[in-house]
């Protein structure tokens, strides 16, 4: 079953560096928090997809994912801030959410990031979107006031 | 035989033998050979020929034809190979099973924890909440003043 959910999510973010960890190829599925959220389920906020992980990580893991991650960046449509939202601390991402290039007309793709470092060890959030809903939208919806 | 009607008979194989020999001349024909006792030697394989042309094909007996409807013999069965048609259903099985795309669920909702999962869709949407929460909230005081006064 754990197998067939995986597959079902893998497709989403594919063509992705990122899906790599999506697919547990880079941290363990056992060490990850996971959740993976399709259709009526997201229709309050206009998205179709929504795949989230978490997972502690160590120096090196914490580079590689960095490392995909910001390959991945590069397909975002542009640094305009209405497009993504950046902020690195000591020559890594701390946070970032990037609108990368569509794949269908009119549906929009995110991948986002987030690394909190606590007693030399890392906490890395990793998330993937789709859907209708602009970056704009997203912010409204789920920033906290 | 006399010469003359030799020579008309010659006449009459000749005209028959090119197809133009009238109904007439070929009921006479037919009369000279069956009637002839002696003919010369190059009108014998004529008498022949005619004499083979005037058997009656052999009409079956009634009984004969009764038996035929009763036993009919069946028709010898066309074999069909097989084969072909066994490989066939199994390209279009293996194509069918390999090349469709597989259905994408239009409604889910899972989670995992510790590589366990978690049936609960609430459970799983709360996940993916609290995940977007925390990376949106990130940001400097200026862009989150920013969105605010946007959202006014």
């Amino acid at each position: 079953m754990m197998l067939l959910g995986i597959s079902l999510c893998a497709s989403a973010q594919k063509g992705l560096r990122i899906n790599e960890v999506f697919e547990g190829k880079l941290i363990d599925k056992q060490r990850m928090g996971e959740s993976l959220v399709k259709g009526e389920n997201l229709a309050p906020y206009n998205l179709k997809v929504l795949h989230t992980v978490k997972f502690g990580a160590n120096d090196e893991e914490r580079a590689k994912v960095d490392q995909l991650f910001s390959e991945d960046m590069k397909e975002r449509i542009s640094d305009d801030y209405s497009n993504m939202e950046f902020e690195s601390r000591d020559g890594f991402i701390y946070y970032a959410i990037v609108q990368i290039t569509d794949n269908k007309e009119g549906t929009h793709r995110y991948i986002c990031y987030q690394c909190k470092e606590k007693y030399n060890h890392y906490y890395i959030t990793l998330v993937y979107m789709e859907g209708m809903a602009s970056l704009s939208d997203l912010r409204k919806t789920f920033k906290k006031k | 035989m006399n010469k003359v009607a030799s020579e008309n008979i010659r006449e009459l194989l000749a005209r028959y033998m090119e197809g133009e020999s009238s109904q007439e001349e070929m009921r006479l024909l037919k009369d000279f050979f069956n009637s002839a006792d002696s003919l010369p030697d190059d009108l014998v394989p004529y008498a022949q020929m005619f004499a083979i042309l005037d058997e009656k094909p052999q009409t079956p007996t009634v009984e004969a034809l009764d038996r035929l409807s009763e036993s009919p013999v069946p028709a010898p069965r066309r074999r069909i190979p097989l084969w072909p048609l066994l490989a066939a259903a199994c390209v279009a099985a293996f194509a069918f099973i390999f090349l469709t795309p597989p259905k994408q669920q239009d409604n889910m909702a899972i989670a995992y924890v510790d590589g366990k999962m978690l049936t609960n869709e609430t459970q799983a949407m709360q996940m993916g909440q609290e995940a977007l929460q925390e990376i949106f909230s990130n940001g400097n005081e200026e862009q989150q003043l920013n969105d605010l006064f946007n959202a006014q």
